[in-house]
């Protein structure tokens, strides 16, 4: 019981001091913002692709309006980029609600397949607006004017604002999984047709999820833009953006709250590390690495990293002690 | 807790120190940090540059006694300025993508405490990786990207040595009046250009200046570089009958073109390229024997024998296996150069003392591997030398016909095409 308790508190002083730890090494310390990041983007999608289980491959889409909509509150309107965000979200919101109305009936690879498809209508069409930059893309302030810029040159500051977003958005997440909308999505996902024969409104829940994922999603583009200051149609909508979001989410654990935390703690690092330490060859020993670990995970981890922790008490339990542990709610 | 902390801390900056001390001894290399895209879309593009920054640093460290004679650089044993220091370079793979350009600009300058930075071919990955640069104050040289706004963002640490639409737009303007003069018959003009960022950019700058500079500029024609057909674009010029076009296309749709014209036998007086597809490999391969006297741009050509710009060549094709310098390779390799050229004037790694130089830079004319004027920035970091060549396709192969002091052929117009 006690190891229990003292092993998240010793991650949670970790995550607090991490960036201090890290002070000497302002490449590890960004790495830890990027992880953070990372993790804001998995944890929004993780809402509709793993509760909901509508496995999404478009969310760049939301990415790219976050992006945008910051870089277009500085180009065309003067604004901090930050306060783009706001703008970001309502029009992913709406947006979600008009992709989502049609999509959400399609069932498994057919809504997959959708979200690609307009994913990519959407990085054409913001290819092709002048008002967007065209294929070149908008930069951002290049030089902070204020701090409200949230342009720094450490990463402590992005590393403390992205923990304090992501800790908002697993609250939300830990909020909805425990109230009666999570026992929705998880009836959704386990078999759509008996959750509606049992009274779940289960269009309306898939499209609030994917709304509310969308939104998310959006404020990562937009912290994305004040961290790089740079964004073209192939890094805002690109469809790597998306197959990110979903891997990250997968390799740690879908539908689980520490889910995609976990992955973007093993990929981002993996990432960088490969790319730092057999990039410059230019072999794309990278990538190769990169997947290697990729396959590796999913085979002997079909359910994600954190179902490392979850199937030992399954596993030791004997059958009639089950109804007896009220939280093993997740869906494997 | 507290205590395990301090001391990983003070165990940490001990290391710090102790590498710092290190780094720090004299006559070390000179680091310079070479970001491309080796993977993804611009591999191709981006492991040539590499390729080319390593020649160049290559050439200032090992020397070459034929190069020696023309350009003092090349004498071997490092940086005179820097008491013979060696240049290494410390490559990076950005991935064609901004965010890990900007990361990896990071840790070269942090980890690796390079001196300077060299890239990165796209514009958009130069623009984070400049950003980053920037902020710790280290020089960063743009060999490569061209898009207008680099230079406007008010930097203090950026450089660019390659030119851009504009420039080339005023090459054009000026090879044109040339053939004017002499007695070609360019009474209207034709641009058509592929519809993306690429083709739409250039064809305003062209059309812009043109207009300026009194041309009638007659049509503007945009179509999808990945089109199937582009019978009704030729059809539309057959009918216009303009005596100039230029073309503004990529690859798979330069080699359409040149077939189409041939089969609806049309040609113009002068039919000119810009660059991009009319120069790549696969369509001098497929097209050459069929656009006899076809004119285009390149920042490279390799010029008489003997001459910079073929010896140059020579080692490159040595190194990379067998491909020659090409527009992208050379403008890579010169940005390099002028770099290297700036660092050796500072006679030291302090990136105050690289910028004043890269700002004092004026590399003549003669010194030059790719066909610029020279190297000489203003006061937004933009080279005002960046010039082009133009090039004349000649019996299957482009040969530099213009400016006359680069030429090694005379320029035979009107456009011939297809032998009958």
């Amino acid at each position: 019981m006690s190891a229990r308790r003292i092993v998240p508190l010793a991650l949670l002083v970790l995550a607090l001091i991490y960036p201090v730890l890290t002070m000497e090494s302002a490449v590890y310390q960004r790495m830890g913002a990027l992880v953070l990041l990372a993790a804001i983007g998995a944890s929004a999608w993780n809402i509709v692709g793993g509760y909901a289980g509508q496995v999404s491959v478009g969310h760049a889409v939301f990415f790219g309006i976050g992006a945008y909509s910051s870089v277009v509150a500085f180009v065309h309107l003067g604004l901090p980029p930050i306060a783009g965000a706001p703008l970001g979200m309502a029009i992913s919101v709406g947006l979600a609600a008009l992709i989502g109305v049609p999509t959400l009936r399609l069932s498994g690879h057919y809504f997959s397949m959708a979200t690609i498809a307009v994913g990519e209508l959407v990085r054409v069409l913001a290819s092709t607006s002048d008002f967007l930059g065209g294929a070149q893309g908008l930069g951002g302030p290049p030089m902070p004017r204020t701090v409200l810029d949230l342009s720094f040159l450490s990463a402590m500051p992005y590393y403390y604002i992205f923990l304090v977003v992501l800790a908002g958005i697993l609250g939300l997440t830990w909020w909805i999984e425990r109230g009666r909308m999570g026992f929705y999505l998880r009836a959704i996902k386990d078999s759509e047709r008996a959750a509606r024969s049992l009274g779940v409104s289960a269009g309306r829940y898939k499209l609030y999820a994917y709304m509310l994922s969308g939104a998310f999603t959006s404020v990562a583009g937009s912290l994305y833009l004040c961290m790089f200051g740079f964004i073209d149609p192939e890094s805002g909508f690109g469809i790597l953006i998306s197959v990110k979001m979903v891997v990250m989410a997968a390799l740690g654990g879908a539908g689980q709250l520490f889910g995609p935390l976990v992955g973007a703690l093993i990929l981002v690092p993996l990432e960088e590390l490969s790319n730092s330490y057999l990039g410059g060859q230019g072999a794309g020993i990278t990538y190769v690495v990169y997947g290697a670990i990729i396959v590796i995970i999913a085979r002997f981890l079909p359910s994600g990293l954190l179902s490392l922790f979850e199937r030992k008490p399954v596993v030791a339990q004997p059958e009639a002690a089950k109804p007896a542990n009220p939280a093993s709610g997740h869906a494997d | 807790m507290y205590k395990v902390v301090r001391r990983a801390l003070a165990a940490g900056s001990a290391l710090i120190a102790c590498s710092l001390a290190f780094g720090a001894s004299a006559q070390d290399a000179v680091k310079i940090g070479v970001i491309y895209p080796l993977t993804g879309n611009a591999a191709s593009a981006g492991n040539h540059a590499k390729m080319a920054a390593e020649l160049a640093a290559d050439i200032i460290n090992n020397g070459d006694p034929e190069l020696a004679k023309l350009m003092p650089i090349a004498k071997g044993g490092g940086l005179s300025g820097l008491k013979g220091a060696k240049i290494q370079i410390l490559s990076a793979d950005n991935q064609g993508t901004p965010q890990a350009g900007a990361n990896q600009a990071l840790r070269l300058i942090t980890q690796e405490k390079v001196a300077a930075l060299v890239g990165s071919y796209q514009s958009g990955i130069t623009q984070t990786e400049s950003a980053v640069a920037e902020k710790y104050s280290i020089p960063f040289v743009a060999p490569e990207s061209t898009a207008a706004d680099l230079t406007e963002r008010g930097l203090k640490w950026f450089f660019r040595t390659t030119p851009v639409s504009v420039n080339f737009a005023q090459a054009y303007a000026s090879f044109l009046k040339e053939q004017k003069a002499a007695g070609q018959k360019i009474d209207s003009i034709a641009i058509v250009y592929e519809n993306t960022e690429y083709g739409t950019g250039t064809a305003a700058a062209i059309a812009d200046l043109f207009g300026k500079e009194g041309f009638n500029v007659a049509m503007k024609l945009p179509y999808a570089a990945n089109g199937p057909d582009v019978q009704p674009q030729v059809l539309q010029l057959k009918e216009k009958n303009p005596s100039v076009v230029i073309f503004i296309s990529y690859t798979a749709d330069a080699i359409l073109y040149a077939k189409t014209m041939k089969e609806l036998n049309w040609k113009p007086t002068i039919l000119m390229a810009d660059d991009a597809g009319f120069n790549d490999p696969a369509f001098v391969k497929a097209m050459g024997a069929q656009v006899e006297g076809l004119v285009s741009r390149s920042a490279f050509a390799d010029g008489k024998p003997g001459s910079i710009a073929a010896i140059v060549d020579a080692l490159y094709k040595k190194k990379s296996g067998g491909d020659g310098l090409d527009d992208g390779s050379a403008r890579a390799i010169q940005g390099f150069l002028a770099l290297a050229d700036a660092i050796n004037r500072a006679g030291s790694t302090d990136p105050n003392k690289i910028r004043e130089a890269l700002i004092a830079t004026d590399m003549p004319s003669d010194q030059m591997v790719a066909g610029y004027n020279g190297v000489k920035y203003d006061a937004k970091g933009q080279n005002t030398l960046g010039s082009s060549l133009v090039i004349q396709m000649r019996g299957g192969k482009y040969v530099p016909v213009w400016p006359k002091a680069k030429a090694t052929a005379d320029i035979v117009l009107p456009y011939k095409g297809w032998s009958q």
